[in-house]
Parts: structure tokens; C-alpha cells; sequence
């Protein structure tokens, strides 16, 4: 009787739940549970006569991911006008703040569950990855109505769309990689010219020479290279470039093919390990550097060289502290194959059960922000008030790297730089001139976060024995990345 | 009139209400263990985007891990830490245990001592190690070896070095807790036998010998077990430590399985290795369960 009625149990229990976790329920009520709306801003706020709504009356609310975290006030200060100024264009739209920090590990549950915030910012490695798993938004048709697709950066498009064309992000920034300088230490290491710009290096045979004198003269680490996860393959095929290798070779029928152990890759290889082992220059343990701890270690004055981008001068200033008129940007250095810069965007994404209205109404916001490909009245008082933020926290006011090739929008930004510039562009221009020119390139084609994986593998173990047979090390993750290629990409029906 | 029946009544009237006590667990239980395990089985046969199921695959999703080119590293590995946590980890609460107990003075303090890094946070723990192992002259152990005239190493950046260097930091953190269940077990141990055995004229390595040790056995064993299972799912301090590295010196079958479901969003092949891993939980439970059996026999 007892172990009936227990086994009867277990069994209702058991079924109860399995039914439980089938059920599909409409994620409807995401805001249920949300922070106090912020609608209802009464301020006239200038701008009046730009667009008007979209055309749809019917209440919206939308989920901000965009939303600064709680210890920016002065960041969610300019949100909060921004909030105001929607409630004045589009009265029919509620935002409700949301700050959401993308991260691997909670986006796929939060996007399953149906709380994925409307909009929110990603990294520049997620968009295949969300794509091909039918995570975020399918945005084609809003931004075809608005006449946004034409505006965007034809190879920044291609990053955020499918293989259909169809196109699933919008560029908050396009980046492009560059080496960023802690001017206090070159200052320090007597490395300045007479007018005190930093002498910074123009090949990967100065970078190592310039990184050995800082080393001498101030004990800091010349050289911040990141070998701790994918970051560092990513910074790795930069450099391989410069030494003239293709890491990823997309054949003529549609297969890769993976090219890590040629002649040059192994050379850059090599130059990489002599940067640890034959000049020394490297901060004291490369294997437990990824992105943000490079930035602390420029910021704070331990490295005085970092492989970086424009969209991030924040975080040596801001976060980490450096004062802005000590920061300093230059291209990537030349190599014996020439001089590349590797290119990108950050995107936003939508939530993939957000409405059209609700979409939107995130792009509005954009809008207002100034991150969109118009120069309305709204969106370039965006622009001013990010700069003066920008100003008034210490970070570099700079050009944008074009992620829009309208020209009323580049004139508009232009012009914001010129009236809020806080910092010397000489500072910056080796950057800008490195990255206007025929050197942009596009990341490696081809599952590139796995040859990335590969790559930081190699790195690791050349940075941390120095008998490593770098040769050995490449074909081994030539070997790895062309198996994964075949089994994910090559062969796949 | 009430006492002839309400024997039977109260009967059931106690039976239901233990059903009742054990409800909310049996219905977490359900919902949270039994439910997710099968979920999870399904899954690793299937394909699927995010966590919804688009088609079968077979067995297709195991063939992928075992085709992975890191799959072969996280498999010795993980075997690795556990042998390591054995030969390391193993005896260390066993011999605290016994220190302490036979402890006169500041019985107390040592074991607090020793219970201690068990309430630090594991990430604080994780990061204060760092330091110590850092590389190069900033680093604590360089400093302080340094001090003694010895040249500085590079700790977890030596491949070798990588794996018991985490094993020891884990049974750093992780021993007082056991010892503590040790202390338990020994201070259960009848004084009686201690009386006898010194009466006889036995000494202290004697005592301990014949009758703390044999005393300690069972529980032991146990513990072999339960080390071995959880060593085995080892993921976050590897991940911490070195993400898996230099060259995937120190990564576990856990983290691969983690990168599967969280860097690449393919659960389908995170839940074969993971029911992979359980399938060899279940083998070395086995094996552990006959060979204990025999000797008890």
C-alpha cells in the first residue's frame, strides 16, 4: 500500500513537472517584475520638430539593456534626458531601464525564458553565434523602412547578417584595432620628441625595441599581450598579418581551409615568443591577461603598450584611471608583409520575441541617442550630451570609426569632436591615419572563434616554455582547426 | 469508544502527514533533479537551437565530443586531478583529524584554524592564490623564496606543475572541512578502548595504529567516494586559475562542457558529455562499490 502510494505519487509528481517544463508559455509579462518606468518626462527639451512617431499609437514598452550600470550616474543622468526626450516624440513608448551586461552564460536562458531586455549591446564575436541559434531579431524590415540598410558600412553589415542578407544588429561602433600608449611612462623612459608626443613604434622590430627601453627605464611591462582566452588569438592574427600570413583560406566551392603553420604565421609566432623570452618586455604573466585586465594594466601604468580600439578609450581612462591627456593612440605596427588593422563593430541586438513596434521603438531611442544613421535635431543633441559626459568624466572625446557612410551624420559627429574635443588629436592621429588606408581588414573568415581558441593554445604554450617548438605548435593547430572546419563547416549538410 | 479506533486513525492520520512533510521535497526533487536529468538525456540525442529541440540526432552529439580536439586533454586530465586529489588530498583531513584530536591545548583554535579557508569565498580564494603563483618576481612564492636565495619559478605556467598546484590549493581550502567529520567520527571512538590499549602498555603510534585508523575506516572510505565524484566534476578553479591553460595543461572535462553550452550555445553537445560524465561517475561508483563489498565480505 505504501509503496503504491509512493510509486503513484512519484509518478503524478514526476509528470506534473515534465508537463510543467513543456509548457510554452508567451513571455508577455516581462515587465512584471522591472524597475519603476521612467515615462512621463515633462521637460520641453529642445529638438522639437524632428520625426514623428512611427506611426503607431498603441502603447509600447521597451526593455533598455543599452541602460548604463548603477555606479555611472553621470552616464544614466544623460540616459534619464534621453528617456525624457523619447517621452516627448514618441508618447506612446514606455522605457523601463534594464541594464544588462551581455554574457554568455546568462543570455541563453534569459533569451529562452523570454526576458531578454528589447535591446542590448554585444560583443563583436557573438553575431554568427546568435544568429545561427535563433537568439536575437531578424531587424531587416524596420530598418529597410526607415532606410537604414543602405546607410550602414557594407562589410560592418556583413558581420551582423545571415547568410540570406537578412540582418539581425546595427553597429553601436565599428572599431578598428590600433596600439594604445600610456604617454606617462614613455614620458618617464625619455621616449617623447621635443614637442613631448610619444616616439612610438612603426614596425613589430621598433615595438620590441621601444618595449625594451620602458622596461629598462621604468620597470613597467612595454608590451600587454593578451594569451588568457580567445582575445588573444584575436590580437595574435593582427600581428600574423603583419608578417604577411592568411590564417583562413575560404576556397572557391564554399569550404575553408585552415592556413595557421605557413612560413609567416610561424614567423609571427616566433616574433611573439622572442617578445617573452629574447626581449623580456611582456608583463609578468601574459597567460591571465584577457581584454579588461590589459586595460587596467595600461591604465594603471604597468604596460605601456596595448593592442586596442578606438570604441574602448574609455576604459583605460574612465574605469582604470589614466588622465586623458595621457593616453595616446597609433596604428597597429608594420611587419615584413605590410600593415593591417582588423576591423569591426560592436553591435545592438533586439530581443528575438520583440515586436515590430517594440523594435522600433528601441531604434527611435537609437535615435535619440545620436547612434543612428540620421542627424536630426534629437539625435545630434544624443551627441552632445554623450560628449559632454564624455568630458566631464575624463574620456577621450574622439572620431568614431565610420560604422555610417551617410554624410550628414559624419558631418554631424565631426563637428561634436571639434566642439568637444578634451584631448590633443596629434595624440590620436598616427591611429586614424593608420586606419584610413588601404590596411582595414575584416576578421578571418571561417569559424574564427575556434581558430582563435586554437591560436591562444599556441600562445600559451610558447609564453610559457621557452624550448617550445613553435612549427610543431602551429601544425598541431593547423591540424585542430582544419578537423573542426571539416566537421562544422566543410562537410556539414 | 475512541480508543479502539482511533489507533488505526491516527495511524493514517501520521502516515499522511509525513507524505505531506515530504511533499515540497519530493516536487523540488522532481522539478529541479529528475525532470532536468531526462530533460537532459533527450537533448544529448537531439539537435537543437538554445535549449529548443529541432530534430534527432542519434548519437551524433557524443561522436562530436569524442571528435573534439579537446576532448582527449579534458578526458586525462580529469583523470589526473582526481589522482592527484587522492594522493594529495586524501590523507591530509585524516591526519589533521588525528593532530587535533590528540591536541591538549587550544583544542579550539586549531580547529578553527584549520576550518577556516573553508568560509572564504572560492572565487577570494582562487584570486589570493594567483598572487602567490604569479610568475616572475612579483610574485608572493618568488618573493618569499626569493628571501631564501631561490631562483623564481613560474608555478602554473609549468604544464607539469599546472594540475597539482590547483590540487593543493583545493585541498588548502577544502581539508579543514573534512577533518572536521574526521574529528566527529574519531571523538565517537569509545575512550574505553584507549584506556585498555594504554593499560597494555600501548604508546601513542600504537593507539593510533590499532585503533583510531581501523576506527576511521569506514567513514574513509565513504569519503574516497564522494572525493573521487566531485573531484571529478572539478570546473572552476581551472577556469579561474588559468582558463584551462598554458596549451590546455589544466583543462576538465567540466569546462569543456561548459564552453559547449555557454561560449558556443550548443547544448546538445554539452549534455552528451555531460550524461558522458555521468555514465563514468556510475563506472567508477561501480568499481568502488565491488571492491569495497570484497573486503567487507
Amino acid at each position: 500500500m505504501k509503496k503504491k502510494l509512493l510509486s503513484l505519487l512519484l509518478c503524478t509528481v514526476l509528470a506534473a513537472t515534465m508537463l510543467a517544463g513543456c509548457g510554452d508559455k508567451p513571455a508577455a509579462n516581462d515587465n512584471a517584475n522591472s524597475t519603476p518606468s521612467t515615462t512621463g518626462g515633462e521637460e520641453n527639451q529642445g529638438g522639437g520638430e524632428t520625426t514623428p512617431a512611427t506611426a503607431e499609437d498603441e502603447p509600447v514598452s521597451i526593455t533598455l539593456g543599452i541602460w548604463p550600470e548603477d555606479t555611472l550616474t553621470e552616464d544614466i543622468a544623460v540616459h534619464e534626458g534621453y528617456v525624457a526626450t523619447m517621452a516627448e516624440l514618441h508618447p506612446n513608448v514606455t522605457c523601463v531601464p534594464a541594464y544588462y551586461k551581455y554574457a554568455t552564460d546568462t543570455f541563453m536562458p534569459m533569451a529562452e525564458s523570454g526576458n531578454a531586455p528589447t535591446i542590448f549591446e554585444s560583443w563583436f564575436t557573438e553575431p554568427t553565434k546568435l544568429i545561427n541559434a535563433n537568439a536575437i531579431a531578424d531587424i531587416t524590415d524596420e530598418l529597410d523602412a526607415r532606410g537604414w540598410l543602405d546607410a550602414m558600412n557594407p562589410s560592418i553589415r556583413q558581420l551582423l547578417s545571415d547568410s540570406n542578407g537578412r540582418v539581425y544588429g546595427i553597429p553601436r561602433d565599428g572599431y578598428a584595432l590600433g596600439l594604445m600608449l600610456n604617454v606617462e611612462l614613455f614620458e618617464e623612459a625619455g621616449l617623447v620628441d621635443e614637442n613631448g608626443y610619444p616616439l612610438y613604434p612603426k614596425t613589430w622590430e621598433e615595438l620590441a625595441v621601444t618595449a625594451q627601453t620602458i622596461k629598462e627605464k621604468t620597470g613597467a611591462a612595454g608590451l600587454c599581450l593578451l594569451a588568457k582566452d580567445n582575445a588573444g588569438g584575436w590580437h595574435f592574427s593582427n600581428i600574423a598579418w603583419a608578417f604577411g600570413a592568411t590564417l583562413c583560406i575560404e576556397n572557391a566551392d564554399g569550404t575553408y581551409t585552415s592556413n595557421l603553420d605557413t612560413p609567416e604565421a610561424i614567423a609571427a609566432m616566433e616574433y611573439v615568443k622572442s617578445l617573452k623570452w629574447e626581449y623580456d618586455v611582456l608583463t609578468a604573466d601574459p597567460t591571465s591577461e584577457d581584454w579588461g585586465t590589459g586595460f587596467t594594466q595600461l591604465g594603471t601604468g604597468n604596460a605601456a603598450m596595448y593592442i586596442a580600439a578606438n570604441d574602448a578609450v574609455n576604459q583605460p581612462t574612465q574605469v582604470n584611471g589614466l588622465p586623458v591627456d595621457k593616453l595616446a593612440m597609433c596604428g597597429i605596427p608594420a611587419g615584413p608583409g605590410g600593415q593591417y588593422s582588423l576591423y569591426g563593430g560592436t553591435p545592438y541586438m533586439f530581443a528575438k520575441d520583440a515586436t515590430p513596434a517594440e523594435i522600433n521603438a528601441a531604434l527611435d531611442y537609437l535615435e535619440i541617442m545620436g547612434k543612428a544613421p540620421v542627424a536630426t535635431d534629437a539625435s545630434v543633441a544624443g551627441m552632445k550630451a554623450d560628449a559632454e559626459n564624455k568630458v566631464a568624466t575624463g574620456v577621450p572625446v574622439i572620431q568614431r570609426f565610420p560604422c555610417w557612410v551617410n554624410q550628414d551624420v559624419l558631418d554631424a559627429e565631426a563637428a561634436i569632436v571639434e566642439e568637444y574635443g578634451n584631448v590633443d588629436p596629434k595624440m590620436f592621429e598616427a591611429y586614424f591615419e593608420a586606419t584610413s588606408g588601404a590596411g582595414l581588414r575584416l576578421e578571418e573568415p571561417g569559424l574564427t572563434q575556434d581558430m582563435y581558441a586554437e591560436l591562444t593554445k599556441v600562445l600559451q604554450a610558447v609564453l610559457t616554455d621557452e624550448n617550445a617548438d613553435v612549427a610543431a605548435l602551429m601544425k598541431t593547430a593547423n591540424e585542430n582547426y582544419q578537423m573542426i572546419l571539416d566537421s562544422n563547416l566543410n562537410n556539414a549538410e | 469508544m475512541k480508543a479502539a479506533k482511533s489507533n488505526k486513525d491516527k495511524f493514517k492520520k501520521r502516515d499522511f502527514m509525513g507524505w505531506l512533510v515530504m511533499l515540497p521535497s519530493l516536487i523540488l526533487f522532481a522539478f529541479f533533479v529528475w525532470e532536468p536529468l531526462l530533460e537532459n538525456i533527450r537533448l544529448s540525442l537531439c539537435t537543437a537551437k538554445m535549449y529548443t529541440i529541432t530534430g534527432w540526432a542519434g548519437l551524433d552529439n557524443y561522436i562530436k565530443v569524442l571528435k573534439d580536439v579537446d576532448f582527449m586533454a579534458a578526458f586525462t586530465n580529469t583523470f589526473s586531478y582526481t589522482f592527484w586529489s587522492l594522493l594529495i588530498g586524501f590523507v591530509v583531513p585524516i591526519i589533521m583529524a588525528i593532530l587535533i584530536t590528540e591536541t591538549v591545548h587550544l583544542k579550539g583554535l586549531f580547529r578553527v584554524g584549520v576550518y577556516f579557508p573553508n568560509i572564504m569565498p572560492s572565487i577570494a580564494t582562487i584570486w589570493i592564490w594567483s598572487y602567490f603563483f604569479l610568475p616572475g618576481p612579483t610574485g608572493v612564492l618568488n618573493i618569499l623564496l626569493g628571501k631564501l636565495g631561490i631562483e623564481p619559478s613560474v608555478w602554473l605556467n609549468n604544464p607539469k606543475w599546472t594540475i597539482p598546484l590547483i590540487i593543493i590549493t583545493m585541498t588548502w581550502k577544502s581539508a579543514g572541512s573534512t577533518a572536521l567529520i574526521y574529528m566527529a567520527n574519531i571523538s565517537g571512538i569509545s575512550p574505553d578502548l584507549y584506556e585498555a590499549a594504554t593499560i597494555d602498555g600501548a604508546g601513542i603510534r600504537q593507539r593510533i595504529r590499532h585503533i583510531t585508523l581501523p576506527s576511521v575506516l569506514g567513514m574513509a572510505k565513504t569519503m574516497l567516494i564522494l572525493q573521487i565524484i566531485s573531484v571529478f566534476q572539478i570546473l572552476y578553479e581551472p577556469m579561474i586559475f588559468k582558463n584551462g591553460g598554458p596549451n590546455n595543461a589544466s583543462i576538465s572535462l567540466m569546462m569543456l562542457m561548459y564552453r559547449y553550452g555557454y561560449r558556443d550555445y550548443n547544448v546538445p553537445k554539452a549534455a552528451a558529455l555531460s550524461v558522458m560524465i555521468c555514465i563514468i561517475l556510475v563506472i567508477l561508483s561501480g568499481i568502488y562499490m565491488k571492491a569495497t563489498a570484497k573486503k567487507e565480505d
